[in-house]
């Protein structure tokens, strides 16, 4: 564990983007604090320039709404979102790909045969198609997120399932009368870990970057503030209230690229071969 | 005698002078680009009241008649009309030597042929405008004569090439109407000959040669153009691709931007025909909202000055009562008001007995809006932050306008909608929809949805049907009002006023309170 801490700490952009994330997970957390109150209510005058009042720092909205408190009120939007979709992508990716991996034959092939169905359609394009039918609210944009990004999780992990099925310790554990469960879960899991984890860091950052484009399009949760309901209400009034939409977006592109960052991190500590480089 | 000549050329010259003076004399000839979204199904609004198809549609067929301003009749394919006394006959003397545009004579039957197969049969309002109707007698190639059960005396305001479009008989006998092939090639009488239509991109109309207002229209050319995002369209208009559109065709807030280049006409005249009403239904099934103190409650709470101001940029006027201002005939100001008031909200609230919980909230109401655009949507964010505010947890659901109006009028599943109802220029065509008992029709979109039944209300809205007698009408209508706004089955918001963006060349636009559904015959455009 040391070691690993050593080798990420030696990857400098990816410090910078746990300083971001630890600044954008702070700006959720204390989002109650420093913005009490709804982020929805209209609170001053409509269309207010950034650094023009002192009360409204980040200025207004076409409503008259702080984009302060939308932006920090969006960051645990955003991130809810991004994380809990990613939660279940991982959930449901790991237990498909592990089971087609570990067994292989029949069941692999019909899960593989699943997994490449929903692999063929566009995952964007297939999100919006479910979020319009079920009708947009947290729930079904984060379901939606989710049944559209977990299909690569599912490849990575058979993948690394099939090889571990073959490695000595497995074929001792199965030799020793071990039940499947337990070998998946005990033995070939926890080997499979890196390449896991460094897959959902960065579908975090696209599950939120999925979010913002439903709300972008309309399709966002009407009772809840993300960045991507700020830029999709702002984005009319680009021509002469450009920092409406902008000032979201630069926060999820930090967002996102912190993200990355820290993905590739993980990436560089965790993988063995990389080791000694 | 020579001298009386002289005098009288003298003052034609002046009146002349005086003329040229404060109108220019209209250019021959141009072509004018008029944007339109969304794109028409069909281009014949005689059976679909369709919104954009008018637009188009109104250029090449014609009307009976058509409307100034104040919604007076003015001539077009009838020159003159007569009323009977008892209101049960109405003669049309037509206009003499007009033409379809495939060479045809227009003659009474059709319009006896339009009236009794198409508005009376097909038309969603005329079915109830044209109800009373009985027969359309022909006596003449140029008499029309309309026979009434009862008096209909809302039904000489319905008479426009929107609202009632006549149809070519020859074209149209015999044929299933809703899918003749002219529907998308329409032939007719008015001022531009159908050219051509490309699907998904443009509209082209001629002028046509042989109009029967010699010298009309001034316009060789006209092209609808379909352009679906409004950001594209105020970039249309800034490079002069088009010219004109209705509707208000731009972002909202992009009009002061668009009106500082000094290019631009922006006209808010020319809706006064349709004369939208925003407002806000309440499902009187709900069991917090069938109890009145709640639905003024609710009244008090709402900023209806603010909902104009901030969430539609001005483009609109607070309501006072179901019957919009401009339908100045059957408007009154005298009926009970709700004007914003948290602590009467409150205390009505609480007197009805939902007091708040704990949390501060007393219970929890759906909205449903109407997903026209983001202006619609963020109405339904600034109610549920206004009724936040006296313990009414609002639930936003955004879906798309199918299934809105499936929940809302045929499942009746909802708490709010937020909806707009054109009011048309009688409460008889327009309003009675929403108060009528008799209108809970489940699956007919912009019907009753509240289920608001009371008897008074019948007897009022039955009484306008059928009175012919001015003042006793007025009073039924004013009763009307006050009845509506003391029951509260819908909360009118505001009186939506819809803008025509022109370009600066584009002259004679806006002529009548017809606005973009006019002929265009008068339209000119400056050189």
């Amino acid at each position: 564990m040391k070691a690993f801490v050593g080798r990420f700490a030696r990857n400098r952009a990816a410090l910078v983007g746990v300083a971001i994330l630890l600044a954008v997970v702070a700006m959720a957390l204390s989002a109650p604090w420093i913005y009490p109150g709804d982020p929805w209510d209209m609170v001053t005058e409509p269309f207010l320039a950034p650094g023009t009042n002192a009360e409204f720092r980040f200025g207004s909205d076409m409503m008259g709404r702080d984009l302060g408190a939308g932006i920090f009120h969006g960051a645990r939007v955003s991130l809810v979102i991004g994380g809990v979709a990613t939660a279940v992508a991982v959930l449901v990716g790991v237990t498909i790909g592990a089971v087609a991996g570990y067994h292989g034959g029949r069941i692999d092939r019909a899960l593989m045969g699943l997994t490449e169905l929903f692999q063929t359609i566009p995952a964007f394009l297939f999100a919006i198609v479910l979020v319009a039918i079920f009708q947009p609210s947290v729930r079904t944009i984060v379901l939606s997120i989710a049944a559209v990004s977990w299909p690569p999780v599912a490849r990575l992990v058979r993948g690394e399932f099939l090889s571990l099925r073959s490695r000595e310790f497995v074929q001792a554990c199965i030799a020793m009368g071990m039940g499947d469960l337990r070998i998946i879960v005990l033995h070939c899991l926890p080997n499979a870990f890196a390449p896991i984890i460094v897959t959902g860091s960065l579908m975090v950052a696209t599950a939120i970057l999925t979010e913002a484009g439903l709300s972008f399009l309309g399709l966002g949760d009407p009772n809840v503030m993300s960045w991507g309901t700020i830029i999709g209400a702002g984005r009319e009034a680009l021509r002469t209230a450009w920092y409406v939409a902008t000032l979201p977006g630069i926060a999820i592109l930090l967002t996102v690229l912190a993200l990355n960052l820290v993905g590739e991190g993980l990436n560089d500590a965790l993988n063995p071969r990389l080791r000694n480089r | 005698m020579i001298r009386t000549l002289r005098a009288l050329a003298a003052v034609a010259l002046l009146g002349l002078a005086a003329v040229t003076a404060t109108a220019q004399e209209p250019v021959k000839g141009g072509t004018l680009a008029v944007v339109l979204n969304p794109e028409p199904p069909i281009l014949v609004s005689a059976f679909n009241s369709a919104a954009p198809i008018g637009v188009v549609s109104t250029k090449v067929l014609e009307g009976l008649l058509t409307y100034d301003f104040d919604i007076h009749p003015k001539p077009s394919l009838a020159e003159t009309w007569k009323v009977s006394p008892d209101g049960k006959s109405i003669t049309f003397n037509l206009r003499k030597g007009v033409k379809w545009h495939d060479g045809r004579e227009f003659t009474s039957a059709d319009v006896q042929f339009s009236a009794m197969k198409v508005w009376k049969e097909m038309h969603p309002r005329g079915r109830s405008t044209f109800a009373k109707l009985l027969a359309v007698e022909t006596p003449s190639p140029l008499v029309a004569i309309f026979k009434l059960a009862e008096p209909s005396p809302y039904l000489m305001s319905a008479l426009t090439s929107y609202e009632s479009q006549i149809l070519p008989k020859h074209l149209y006998d015999g044929t299933d109407i809703a899918q003749n092939p002219y529907n998308n090639k329409p032939v007719g009488t008015g001022p531009f000959v159908f050219k051509e239509w490309q699907k998904g991109n443009f509209v082209t109309l001629e002028r046509n040669p042989a109009y029967w207002d010699a010298g009309k229209p001034y316009l060789d050319k006209l092209v609808i153009r379909f352009i679906p995002d409004a950001a594209a369209r105020a970039a249309a208009f800034e490079t002069g691709e088009v010219q004109l559109g209705g509707f208000s065709p731009v972002p909202l807030n992009d009009v002061k931007r668009l009106e500082a280049t000094g290019k631009f006409d922006i006209e808010t005249r020319g809706y006064e025909y349709l004369s939208p009403m925003f407002l806000m239904e309440f499902n009187l099934r709900n069991r917090y909202l069938q109890d009145k103190r709640v639905r003024a409650a609710i009244a008090h709470a709402v900023d209806r000055d603010l909902i104009v101001k901030t969430v539609w940029f001005g483009f609109g006027k607070p309501a006072v009562s179901p019957v919009p201002s401009s339908l100045t005939q059957f408007h009154t100001t005298d009926v009970a008001r709700y004007p914003l008031d948290l602590k009467k909200a409150d205390a009505l609230l609480d007197e009805a007995g939902f007091k708040r919980a704990g949390d501060g909230k007393r219970f929890k109401l759906f909205l449903d809006y109407l997903p026209y655009g983001s202006d619609y949507q963020r109405t339904a964010e600034y109610l549920k932050q206004a009724l936040s505010k006296i313990g009414i947890d609002v639930e936003v659901r955004s879906q798309d306008t199918a299934a809105f109006l499936k929940r809302v009028y045929t499942d009746n599943d909802f708490d709010l909608t937020t909806n707009f109802f054109y009011a048309l220029p009688d409460p008889t065509i327009g309003v009675q929809r929403i108060y009528w008992s008799k209108n809970i029709k489940k699956g007919v979109p912009f019907s009753n949805a509240s289920g608001f039944t009371n008897t008074e209300m019948d007897q009022l809205i039955e009484v306008a049907q059928v009175e012919h007698d001015v003042k006793k009408r007025r009073a039924a209508l004013v009763r009307w009002q006050q009845l509506a706004a003391e029951e509260l089955p819908v909360l009118d918001l505001f009186e939506t006023k819809f803008f025509t963006l022109a370009s600066k060349r584009v002259q004679n636009h806006t002529v009548s309170a017809e606005g973009v559904y006019s002929s265009f015959a008068q339209v000119w455009v400056k050189k």
